[in-house]
C-alpha cells in the first residue's frame, strides 16, 4: 500500500468552506481568473446527487485548480440522456461551439475519432502509463501514430449476480445457468432476469453470449458480418440460448419489458430475484439498498458461456477528451483526466480503473469482488468502433424482443436485422 | 368643426394589418418546415452538413421494410387513443355538468384532478405508467389483480398488450384536454332544449344522441383534430414506457423519427420521416374537418 489513500482522505477532509468560493454550479476556480477552460461533464461526480461523492470531487477539483493560479474551469453539465448529449457534443464541436474538454462515452470514441475532433494529449501521458492500460482500452484511445486521443478513465462490465442461499455455486455454462434458474423458480423466485426490452443494455448484455463464441459483429473495415458464415451460427446459438431460458420458464416473459438495470435492484430488494445479469456497479447499489444480512447472500461471478472456457463480457465506461486546438488547454484537459478522475476519482466511487497499477494503488480495490472484476475484464469486449454499431444494436434489440415474445423465429428475425443493417451501411 | 375621419375598417388595405402575423408565422412555422424539407432531400447526418441533394433519403424510406408495420402501429395507436380520449373526455364532462346542476360537492376537485394529468410531462407520465404496469411480482396493477383473484396481465411484455398499455397511458394524459373543451361546449347548451326533450318523452340516451351530440359537433371536431395531431406526434411517453418494444410493437412514427435522428444520426432520413409525419397530420386534420362538415350538412 502507498501513501495515496492517506492523501486522498486528507484531501476529502478539507473544510468545506475552503472550497466554497472555488466551486460553483458552473465554475471551478476564481471567477476572475484570466484563463478559462470549458469542461463538459456528466452529472455523476462533481455535481453528483450523492453528497459524499460530490464533496470528494469538490475537494479534488479544488486542489487541482489551486495548483494552477490564473485558471478557472467553466463547467457545463450534460444530462443523463447519453445518446442525445453525445450527438449534440459532436455537432457543437464540429461547428466550433464545443467545449475545450469533455466526457465522452467509451462507445462513442470511434465516432469522435472518425470525425477528427479529438486532439492529442500526448504531453500528459507517458508511454508506461499508456502501456499499462487494458488492451481494449489502449486500442480505443490511441491511433495508429500512437497519439493519445482520449483517456478512458473508468470501465465497467457485466456480471452474473446470484442469491447464494439458492444458488451456492456460480453457474459456469449456459446449461448450468438454465438449471440453476429453474431450481430457483421451484423455490418461488423469478429465475434469471436480464434485459430484453428496447434499449442499448439489451443488445450489449446479450452480445457477451455472441462474443464468448468468438463471434464478430463487423470486419476490420467496419462492414457488418454478424449474419454471415460462422458468425451467423454463433449469433443464432446465442439467440437460442436466451429464447430457451424464456421458453423453459428459467426466465420470466417480462424480460422483454426490462429497459433498465434498476429493475434488477428492485427485484432483489423485493426478494423475487435469484439470478440476474447486471453491471458491476450494481454491487455497490445493492449494498446500499439491502439490509446487511440480505446483501451478504448476494455474490457475483463471470457471465456463463456456452462452455466453461468460452467467456466474454461487455465493457463500457467513460473517457475524457480534448476538443480544443489550443495545446495548453488540451494538456490541461489531460491533466484533469489524470489527476482527478483516473485514480482518485475511481477510488472515490469504486469505479473500475482501466489500468492495473491503479488497482494496486488504492485500498478501495482490496475486496474479493474486485479480483473477480479484474479477472473477468481479461475477457472484456468493447463495442466495435464502427459507425454502424448503433444500427446493429437497434436491430438486435428488435430481434430479441420479437423472438422472446414469440413474434418471430430467430432465423427470420436475423435475416430481417441483417437486411436493415446492410441497408443502413450502404446509405451514403 | 368636423374631425376628419380615415377610411372605414372595411375600406383599409389588408396587407399592413396582416403583415406582422404573416412574418411571425413564416419565421416560426414556414421556415423550419422548409428547412426540414430541404434536409429530407439531402445527405445530411447529425454530424455532417448537407453535401449533395437527391431523392436517396426518400427512396430509402420508401424501401424500408419496417415502415408499413410502423405506420400500422401509428394508425392503430392514434385511432384508439383519439377515440378513447374523446369518449372518456365526454363522459367526464357530462359527469361534471350533471354534478354541478345537481349541486354535488367535489366537481371542481375532480376537474382539477383530471387536469393535473394534462400538465404532467410525457416522459414522467410514461414512467408513472411504467411503474403501474410493471410485471414484476410486486407490480402495482398486477398485485391488485392478484388480490381479487385474477391472473396477472402481460401489460408490457406481450406485443399486443403493450400497444393497449401505451393507449391507456396516452388516454390518461390526453383526456383532460377533451374534457375541458367538451365541458365548455356542454355548458353553452341551452337547458331549455333538454326540458323540451323531456316534455317530448325523450330518454336520457335519446337526449344525448339527438340533442347533446349534434350540438357538440364543433367541439368534437376541435378535440378530434387536435388530439389526432398531438397523438401522431407523441413519442416521449412511449419512449419512457416501452422504448418502442417489445421488438417494434409500440414503435410509432414519431418515435421512429426520433430514433433515426438521435440513435442512428441520420438527419436526412429523420427529416424525410418528419415530413411524412407532417403530411399525415395535415391529411388527418383535413379529413376530419371535411367529414364533420359533411355530417353537419
Amino acid at each position: 500500500m502507498t501513501r495515496a489513500p492517506l492523501a486522498l482522505a486528507l484531501l476529502v477532509a478539507l473544510p468545506a468552506s475552503a472550497q466554497d468560493d472555488l466551486i460553483g454550479r458552473n465554475r471551478v476556480g476564481p471567477a476572475d481568473a484570466p484563463n478559462a477552460l470549458t469542461f463538459r461533464l456528466t452529472p455523476y461526480d462533481l455535481y453528483s446527487s450523492d453528497p459524499a461523492t460530490r464533496e470528494g470531487f469538490e475537494a479534488l477539483f479544488a486542489e487541482f485548480i489551486r495548483a494552477r493560479p490564473g485558471w478557472r474551469i467553466e463547467t457545463q453539465l450534460a444530462t443523463g440522456e447519453i445518446g442525445q448529449e453525445q450527438a449534440r457534443l459532436l455537432q457543437q464541436t464540429q461547428a466550433g461551439r464545443g467545449p475545450d474538454c469533455a466526457m465522452v462515452d467509451s462507445s462513442q470514441l470511434a465516432l469522435f475519432e472518425e470525425t477528427g475532433v479529438l486532439r492529442p494529449m500526448n504531453a500528459v501521458f507517458s508511454e508506461e502509463e499508456v502501456a499499462d492500460l487494458f488492451p481494449y482500452v489502449r486500442e480505443a484511445v490511441t491511433n495508429e501514430a500512437g497519439d493519445v486521443l482520449a483517456w478512458w478513465w473508468f470501465t465497467d462490465l457485466r456480471v452474473l449476480y446470484r442469491d447464494t442461499a439458492l444458488v451456492p455455486e456460480a453457474p459456469q455454462t449456459w446449461d448450468e445457468l438454465e438449471a440453476a434458474a429453474l431450481a430457483t423458480v421451484d423455490e418461488g423466485r423469478e429465475g434469471v432476469l436480464f434485459s430484453g426490452g428496447r434499449w442499448e443494455g439489451t443488445a450489449f448484455d446479450w452480445l457477451a453470449n455472441f462474443w464468448a463464441q468468438g463471434g464478430e459483429l463487423v470486419d476490420a473495415d467496419g462492414r457488418p458480418v454478424f449474419a454471415e458464415g460462422e458468425n451467423r451460427e454463433k449469433f443464432l446459438a446465442a439467440v437460442e440460448h436466451v429464447r430457451g431460458l424464456v421458453e423453459s420458464g428459467a426466465a420470466p416473459g417480462r424480460v422483454t419489458a426490462i429497459t433498465d438495470y434498476d429493475a434488477f435492484n428492485a427485484a432483489a430488494a423485493a426478494g423475487t430475484a435469484a439470478l440476474f445479469v447486471g453491471g458491476n456497479w450494481q454491487l455497490g447499489q445493492l449494498r446500499g439498498i439491502l439490509p446487511p444480512e440480505e446483501f451478504e447472500r448476494w455474490a457475483v461471478s463471470e457471465l456463463p458461456g456456452p462452455t466453461a472456457d468460452q467467456r466474454a463480457t461487455g465493457t463500457g465506461g467513460w473517457a475524457i477528451a480534448a476538443l480544443t486546438d489550443d495545446p495548453e488547454r488540451a494538456a490541461m484537459c489531460g491533466e484533469i483526466a489524470k489527476e482527478i478522475y483516473a485514480g482518485p476519482g475511481n477510488a472515490l466511487q469504486g469505479l473500475l480503473p482501466t489500468s492495473a497499477a491503479i488497482y494496486e494503488r488504492y485500498d478501495a480495490y482490496d475486496g474479493p469482488e474486485y479480483d473477480l472484476f479484474a479477472e473477468a475484464l481479461e475477457n472484456g469486449v468493447a463495442r466495435p468502433g464502427a459507425a454502424i454499431y448503433p444500427e446493429i444494436s437497434t436491430q438486435i434489440q428488435i430481434l430479441l424482443g420479437d423472438v422472446l415474445s414469440g413474434s418471430a423465429e430467430p432465423e427470420a428475425a436475423l435475416d430481417a436485422a441483417a437486411a436493415a443493417v446492410q441497408a443502413a451501411y450502404e446509405r451514403p | 368643426m368636423k374631425t376628419p375621419r380615415g377610411p372605414a375598417p372595411a375600406d383599409a388595405a389588408a396587407l399592413p394589418w396582416l403583415l406582422p402575423a404573416a412574418v411571425l408565422l413564416a419565421a416560426f412555422y414556414a421556415v423550419p418546415i422548409l428547412d426540414v424539407a430541404r434536409l429530407a432531400f439531402s445527405d445530411a447526418t447529425l454530424i455532417r452538413a448537407p453535401g449533395t441533394y437527391s431523392l436517396d433519403a426518400a427512396r430509402a424510406l420508401a424501401g424500408n421494410p419496417a415502415l408499413p408495420g410502423i405506420l400500422g402501429t401509428t394508425v392503430l395507436f392514434t385511432g384508439l387513443s383519439v377515440a378513447a380520449q374523446g369518449l372518456a373526455g365526454l363522459g367526464l364532462a357530462l359527469l361534471m355538468v350533471r354534478g354541478e346542476r345537481r349541486g354535488l360537492h367535489g366537481m371542481a376537485a375532480l376537474r382539477t384532478l383530471v387536469l393535473a394529468a394534462w400538465v404532467v410531462p410525457g416522459i414522467a407520465g410514461g414512467l408513472i405508467w411504467g411503474l403501474l404496469f410493471s410485471e414484476a411480482p410486486f407490480g402495482a396493477l398486477n398485485s391488485g389483480l392478484r388480490t381479487v383473484g385474477l391472473p396477472p396481465v402481460a401489460w408490457l411484455s406481450d406485443p399486443g398488450m403493450a400497444l393497449v398499455s401505451a393507449v391507456i397511458a396516452n388516454m390518461w394524459q390526453g383526456t383532460a384536454f377533451a374534457m375541458i373543451v367538451l365541458y365548455a361546449a356542454l355548458k353553452a347548451i341551452d337547458p331549455i332544449l333538454y326540458e323540451a326533450a323531456e316534455i317530448d318523452g325523450a330518454s336520457a340516451w335519446q337526449a344525448l344522441r339527438h340533442v347533446t351530440v349534434p350540438l357538440l359537433r364543433g367541439a368534437l371536431l376541435v378535440v378530434a383534430v387536435l388530439a389526432t395531431v398531438q397523438t401522431l406526434n407523441t413519442f416521449d411517453a412511449i419512449l419512457a414506457l416501452t422504448g418502442g418494444g417489445p421488438g417494434r410493437a409500440t414503435e410509432v412514427l414519431a418515435l421512429f423519427t426520433f430514433n433515426t435522428v438521435f440513435t442512428n444520426l441520420d438527419l436526412a432520413g429523420g427529416a424525410a420521416l418528419a415530413l411524412l409525419l407532417f403530411v399525415l397530420s395535415l391529411a388527418a386534420a383535413l379529413a376530419l374537418s371535411l367529414w364533420l362538415a359533411r355530417e353537419e350538412e
